[in-house]
């Protein structure tokens, strides 16, 4: 799928020694995408069909992103109004994009990205191939995301074999269709650990339980109640594992209830004898490309700082799926894929820088665990999907979105907003009042 | 015995009688050997550590605690006669890094070397937990050996990490503090110590302190700075030792342990291992926090190693480039200790290491990290720098050190058995030290084993060393992507680290077989991911290179407890 290759390496500099030092440059695109999944295949199909001519990088040896491992269902019903599993959303994704006929390579993995005096970008990469640099007007990065590690939950004890993240295990049993664990303990009601819980069960082995140190369950609710309550697999919340015992291999874990500052209680430790810890602690969006860039990041999403149409405040550098805030279906990332596709197509017709005037969302961080996108341009007028999740577990709620003129652009009741799961605010006609405003509000 | 020695023995008794009731002494040759049980184990310590100061050549602490019974020595799973019978000239009992580089030094010469040691791989105790930091020598009183052979040590670094192609920088190390009062106390301090051990060294006041490190917090108001300290990764340079010792004769035998010996007059005759019995000529005891029970195997029973164990944590390497050198800040009492007190060093690999601390407790391979710990490192060493926190931890670990009561290394002949040499008591700076160490341990060797010693003519100081690809330009990368692809395909995302690397540590002298081994080698899975994504593709490199059952450190820690569609169902 490579195209033709412009051999660098046979040029010949001024004082005629050849010029070796130099990545391979290929040809130019309008728009590199870098990411395979969901996020990056919309996106790609989306500019495409824009009319930018398109590039997409991925550095996994097949397209489908995570997708790829998550062989059970609940996969598209909002995009193909049907069930499937990952694999075959997945595929429907990479059906619509090979038909494109967009250029993709696989196996290649950006090392480093620079931004040029003409104010296009320098993207290289390495692969079996060698080492290659690639122009364009455009980034959209589609890099999704990863899982906090037991480090960065500060669990102590031993290093036994037997820790694993509940996508390593996902990716253990699902792709390699080898078994981790006979009995094992779930840290963290994530729902991939809700979904591992399940697989497992399934797979023969038993879950002890799912241990969450929060007062209310980090996964969607149909997965509490499909993968935990129809298996019989205990749900345990404000208790954490503390300690991990095995020199070898894990042998057992101490759980221990917490306070509401979440301090563990003393007096209620047990130990749970157990092969293997699994972790579901949370996902956080990949940026280290953005960083590369000097990228500003949102605290409150642990992505990128985005304006409508997706651009990051580096100039023609979009984000969209995971790497830009950690959805809770797919179907969005793919919504967001197509955002950011069409968004770039249309920097390449009108390069543009990130919008001075562009105000920035405003909402009560005490309502809200975090909204985007964080920027809108006054003078931006296409649709805009608001995503938001609520800090807390509420009933009855009214979400107003404001932009200033005499009418709310958005105001609907929740019969229950739950942090667990993401609220998407279509907005079809964006009208502001005379001074630009930005902003959501519970009530 | 002697009328001075029952004085010193009777003084002695009368003062452990009044402070620490319940313990009695007695002479074990030149040693003193204490017996008794007492209720704490730090209260075991010091009391070993007060019968140091009584004059005699070393103690022997038996004292018990209560209700506790030590775990025995872990020890592999295999057993078979794989050395059966072998007759090697030296057998180096320990693969630390003292062990390597004395099996290396000693494959200088036309001798059969045969090092065993009882885990999966080299590097598995304190020599791959620990700060990586080639001390300076300041530390250490002039006249010990832990200033001596730290500061011989130290020297030799520049080309052994040359030879080795190990990555190494002297990027230098500050001692802070925090008070005027102590920098000028501790200014004759430091230059009596620079002098009588040639160790160059200078003052910074606070202005010239922000100049070298711009983000370092009002915690310090002056330094002292040492640019000769480096910094290295250990257990890369422990697996390049046992690699360059392999390439120049030296058979290596992991998952092996030394359970016992057998001596006549006085000589080592045999040696049981779990592989089977072997017959050397000489015996080193490289065997860290366990060369008092190996000596005690041979029947050299004269010293006792009290466990002490330090706790650490690696920051990501987003706060790597917030300073530049080695730092901690130090009291008057910790100048003078045993014990550096730790602080922050910006690893070789980029990343930031905080601590370590030092405790004593009963246990010599316990590895396990502690939240109370953790905390106190943390609080202690953050705040001497701008810009680092909590949310940057990207791994702790744990090492325990093996001090003698005496802390002072033990790099001699043994008194009593005519074939044993040992290297016992290496606790910090061990590390620093380990190459004049293991000069020392040679001739010491060559000198036990008599007779006319050729040297080796083929002996190569220099590993081949595969190709590291961060560390290339890029038309080298090109060039070596043209040559070998696998080089080109990244496996581990974090650390940018290709399948080609890997592949190499797998075939490498010292194969790894097993995830951590793979990640000593070349770090897959010491990024930010610690393993998640890439633990899946390094499992499946090793088995295409033979590797059957994928464990994370040897048998016992296996990753899989099955395949999909086998009955896995547990019995309970
Ligand atoms: C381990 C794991 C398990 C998950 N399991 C589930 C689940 O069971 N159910 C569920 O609904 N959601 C799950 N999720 C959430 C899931 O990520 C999203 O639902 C969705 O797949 C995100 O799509 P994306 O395109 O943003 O990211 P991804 O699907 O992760 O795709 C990103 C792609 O970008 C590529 N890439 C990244 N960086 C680079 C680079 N530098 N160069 C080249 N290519 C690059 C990656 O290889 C990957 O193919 C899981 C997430 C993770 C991390
Ligand atoms: C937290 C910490 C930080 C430190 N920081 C530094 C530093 O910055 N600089 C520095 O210079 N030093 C430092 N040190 C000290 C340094 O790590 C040690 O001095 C050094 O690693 C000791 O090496 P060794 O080979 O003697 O011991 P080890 O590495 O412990 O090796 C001993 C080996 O012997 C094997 N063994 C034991 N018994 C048997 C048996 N019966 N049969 C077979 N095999 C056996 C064990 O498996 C082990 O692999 C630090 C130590 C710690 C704990």
């Amino acid at each position: 799928m490579t195209d033709k290759q412009i051999d660098f390496t046979q040029s010949v500099s001024a004082d005629g020694a050849v010029k070796l030092n130099s990545f391979t440059a290929e040809k130019s695109y309008d728009i590199l995408v870098l990411g395979g999944g969901p996020a990056g295949l919309a996106a790609a199909v989306s500019a495409h069909e824009s009319g930018a001519a398109v590039l997409l990088i991925e550095r996994e040896r097949k397209l489908g992103g995570i997708l790829k491992q998550c062989v059970h269902d609940g996969f598209g019903l909002l995009r193909f109004k049907e069930r499937l599993t990952g694999p075959e959303y997945a595929q429907r994704e990479i059906e619509r994009f090979i038909a494109t006929e967009i250029p993709y390579v696989l196996e290649s993995f950006v090392v480093d990205i620079s931004h040029n005096a003409d104010g296009n970008y320098t993207v290289c990469t390495q692969s079996a191939a060698g080492m290659k640099s690639y122009s364009c007007k455009a980034i959209i990065l589609a890099c999704g995301c990863r899982e906090r590690t037991s480090r960065q939950v500060f669990i102590h004890g031993q290093r036994p074999a037997g820790i694993f993240s509940a996508g390593t295990a996902q990716y253990f049993v699902n792709i390699q269709g080898t078994m981790p664990t006979k009995r094992c303990v779930i840290l963290g009601s994530g729902d991939i650990g809700l979904i591992m819980a399940r697989r497992l069960t399934l797979e023969g082995a038993s879950v002890a339980g799912v241990y969450e140190i929060k007062d209310m369950p980090a996964g969607l609710s149909r997965n509490i109640s499909q993968c935990l309550n129809d298996f019989g697999v205990p749900l345990h919340l404000s208790t954490t594992v503390t300690e991990v015992f095995g020199t070898e291999r894990v042998e057992a874990v101490a759980v221990e209830k917490v306070d509401e500052r979440m301090n563990p209680i003393p007096g209620t430790r047990e130990v749970i004898e157990c092969d293997a810890l699994i972790l579901s602690v949370g996902l956080l969006p990949e940026i280290e490309l953005a960083n590369v860039l000097k990228i500003p990041i949102d605290p409150a999403t642990k992505g990128p700082l985005v304006d409508q149409s997706l651009m990051t405040q580096a100039a023609g550098v979009f984000a969209c799926g995971n790497v830009l805030h950690v959805n809770d279906l797919a179907d969005w990332v793919s919504v967001s894929g197509e955002t950011a596709g069409h968004g770039a197509a249309a920097y390449c017709r009108t390069p543009r820088a990130f919008s001075q005037s562009a105000v920035r969302l405003e909402y009560s961080k005490g309502d809200f665990l975090y909204a985007l996108p964080q920027y809108l341009d006054p003078a931006a007028s296409e649709p805009l999907t608001l995503f938001f999740r609520s800090r807390a577990d509420v009933k009855g709620k009214t979400i107003t979105l404001s932009l200033g003129g005499e009418k709310a652009a958005f105001s609907k009741k929740y019969r229950r907003l739950i942090p667990s799961e993401m609220e998407a605010v279509p907005v079809k006609a964006l009208s502001f009042g005379d001074r630009a405003q930005y902003s959501i509000e519970m009530r | 015995m002697g009328g001075i020695a029952t004085k010193k023995l009777s003084s002695l008794q009368n003062i452990l009688t009044r402070k620490y009731p319940g313990v009695e002494c007695s002479e074990f040759g030149d040693s003193i050997r204490l017996e008794g049980t007492l209720d704490d184990w730090e209260t075991i310590v010091r009391c070993g550590k007060f019968a140091a100061k009584g004059g005699f050549r070393a103690v022997i602490n038996d004292v018990k605690l209560k209700d506790f019974t030590a775990p025995p020595m872990r020890t592999p799973a295999v057993k078979d006669s794989a050395l059966h019978g072998l007759t090697p000239d030296v057998l180096v009992i320990g693969g630390g890094v003292i062990g390597c580089s004395i099996a290396r030094e000693l494959s200088r010469w036309q001798l059969k070397v045969l090092l065993v040691d009882k885990e999966d791989d080299v590097a598995m105790h304190a020599s791959s937990r620990n700060d990586g930091m080639i001390h300076p020598g300041i530390a250490s009183h002039p006249g010990t050996l832990r200033g001596e052979y730290n500061v011989r040590g130290n020297a030799m670094y520049t080309q052994i990490c040359k030879d080795l192609s190990v990555p190494f920088e002297r990027w230098g190390n500050l001692i802070l503090y925090r008070e005027h009062r102590f920098g000028a106390a501790a200014r004759f301090l430091f230059a009596y110590r620079e002098k009588a051990l040639g160790v160059p060294g200078k003052h910074l006041n606070r202005r010239q302190l922000e100049a070298v490190e711009p983000n370092i917090t009002k915690e310090a108001v002056g330094a002292f700075e040492f640019p000769s300290s480096g910094i290295l990764s250990p257990y890369k340079l422990t697996v390049a030792l046992a690699e360059n010792a392999v390439e120049n004769g030296v058979q290596i035998s992991l998952n092996t342990v030394v359970t016992g010996m057998d001596t006549e007059h006085g000589a080592i005759t045999a040696v049981h291992t779990n592989r089977g019995t072997v017959r050397p000529r000489a015996v080193v005891n490289a065997a860290g926090c366990f060369c008092d029970s190996v000596a005690d195997m041979a029947g050299d029973r004269f010293f006792s190693i009290h466990p002490r164990k330090g706790e650490c944590c690696i920051l990501d390497k987003d706060a790597g480039p917030l300073s530049q050198r080695s730092m901690g800040l130090i009291g008057l009492a910790a100048a003078f200790s045993a014990s550096k007190g730790g602080g922050i060093m910006r690893t070789i690999d980029g990343n930031v290491l905080v601590g370590p601390d030092a405790y004593e407790q009963p246990l010599r391979e316990d590895f396990s990290t502690h939240k109370d710990h953790m905390d106190m490192v943390m609080d202690k060493h953050l705040p001497l720098i701008n810009g680092f926190n909590r949310g940057q931890v990207v791994a702790y670990f744990a090492g325990v050190r093996a001090p003698t009561y005496e802390e002072e290394f033990i790099i001699e002949g043994s008194a009593r058995v005519q074939n044993l040499v040992h290297a016992a008591g290496i606790q910090s700076p061990g590390l620093a030290s380990a190459p004049a160490i293991a000069e020392e341990i040679a001739k010491l060797t060559l000198g036990r084993l008599g007779g006319k010693i050729l040297p080796n003519e083929r002996f190569n100081p220099v590993r081949n060393a595969s190709p590291v690809m961060s560390k290339l330009s890029l038309s080298q990368k090109q060039e070596l992507i043209t040559k070998n692809p696998e080089y080109g395909v990244v496996v581990c995302r974090c650390e940018g680290i290709s399948k080609g690397e890997i592949r190499a540590a797998a075939r490498s002298p010292l194969p790894a077989t097993g995830l951590d081994a793979v990640k000593r080698r070349v770090r897959p899975g010491m990024g930010r991911c610690q393993g998640g994504f890439c633990s899946p593709l390094v499992a499946e490199i090793l088995q295409e290179e033979g590797v059957e059952t994928i464990t994370k450190k040897g048998a016992g820690s296996e990753l899989f407890v099955g395949n999909l569609g086998q009955e896995v169902r547990s019995d309970d």
